[in-house]
């Protein structure tokens, strides 16, 4: 498979140098010279949804540049090429080139965290009048998609709070079966202690990562 | 009797060892607009909203096509117009240790929003390009690789 992608890819760009190499009949009257052929790659940040800005990196055999203010960009003009600086584009711009694909971007999750008693798989009092809504966003986004992860805090070992989020997220998925939601769009994981919103030391009693979380797509 | 009750755990243990083989769903299509297909198998299928992607899947958008798709650690991944993306990697098993997300763009425009991955583990998570590599510190961003073929 890797080396099939390989051979397709230096086909590609194979193609693409012997289709620029060909040379028209020249013309008596001099032609203005052609454009510079645009940059193999573009690369730009943007902010996240809510407003964070992240960090990439873009990096091949010939340099390496990092880009960390949102609506910056470096351009690759061939593989063999460096990274460029960082260059500024516009508003305008990035819709332009990235309307498109920008437009098609699905909208972020809706995530839902219930929580639970210590060692139990009792949703708290608050966490049961919360469920109503759960259900209720399932239906109304027309999920495609919704999990179901159980979690735990580290007291206690590996294997137990494995088995105890998977529990939660049971419990979770027969509510969320019982208010009418279809059981075969619920996708139940555990994640046991190794995914904690609150991160501690292990063995520590922590009731926010006693969770289920429900993600709906 | 006896060995009716040794075939039960038997055949629960053969049921989930069946569903445990099959091919692992990373994410599902959330958008779309035609022409959009997945190549699976070597064969075409053309793209609907709901479908249930495998690491292995192509995406690939031609003229004035869109896809938008969400991936199981809710990394969010769109495609323009004639624009082709595979997954070379996809494992999010938090409870294993095990995470890792490689992309592998071919050509096109892309936006792409860093999920659950890129936040517990942003070495596991990279975006590979015919030109270059990125690595993604949970973040957004956006790609263009022009299309070779003349």
């Amino acid at each position: 498979m890797r080396t099939h992608w390989v051979g397709l890819l230096l086909l590609l760009l194979l193609v693409g140098l012997l289709g620029s190499c060909a040379a028209p009949k020249t013309p008596v009257v001099s032609a203005p010279p052609p454009p510079p052929p645009p940059p193999q790659g573009v690369f730009v940040l943007l902010p996240d949804p809510d407003g964070k800005v992240g960090q990439i990196e873009i990096s091949n055999p010939s340099g390496s540049q990092v880009l960390s203010v949102a609506g910056q960009a470096t351009t690759v003009a061939k593989a063999d090429a460096p990274p460029s600086a960082p260059v500024k584009m516009s508003d305008p711009e990035i819709a332009g080139i990235f309307g498109p694909a920008l437009g098609a971007l699905p909208p972020p999750p809706l995530r839902f965290t219930l929580f639970f008693e210590s060692d139990s798989v009792e949703l708290t009092p608050d966490s049961k009048k919360l469920l109503p809504q759960v259900i209720e966003a399932i239906k109304e986004r027309r999920a495609v998609d919704t999990s179901v992860v159980g979690h735990s805090d580290t007291a206690g070992s590996k294997e137990y709070n494995y088995r105890l989020s998977r529990r939660r997220a049971e419990a979770v998925a027969r509510l969320l079966v019982a208010g009418g939601v279809a059981p075969d769009l619920l996708e139940i994981t555990s994640h046991g202690k190794d995914n904690p919103v609150v991160p501690t030391g292990d063995n520590v009693s922590e009731p926010r990562n006693r969770r289920v979380e429900v993600t709906v797509r | 009797m006896r060995l009716g009750i040794f075939l039960v755990p038997v055949l629960i243990l053969l049921a989930a060892t069946a569903w445990a083989a099959e091919v692992e769903t990373i994410g599902i299509i959330k958008n779309l607009q035609e022409p959009a297909a997945i190549v699976r198998d070597q064969q075409t299928l053309p793209a609907q909203v709901g479908l249930k992607l495998i690491k292995s899947d192509i995406l690939r958008t031609g003229p004035n096509g869109r896809i938008g798709v969400i991936l199981r650690d809710d990394t969010l991944l769109s495609l323009g117009p004639n624009s082709e993306i595979a997954f070379a990697e996809f494992v999010f098993s938090p409870a294993e240790g095990k995470l890792s997300l490689v992309t592998r763009m071919i050509k096109g425009t892309a936006a792409y929003l860093s999920g659950q991955i890129g936040r517990l583990s942003p070495r596991s998570v990279r975006f590979e390009t015919p030109v270059a590599t990125m690595g993604i510190r949970g973040t957004m961003f956006v790609v263009k690789i022009e299309d070779n073929l003349p």
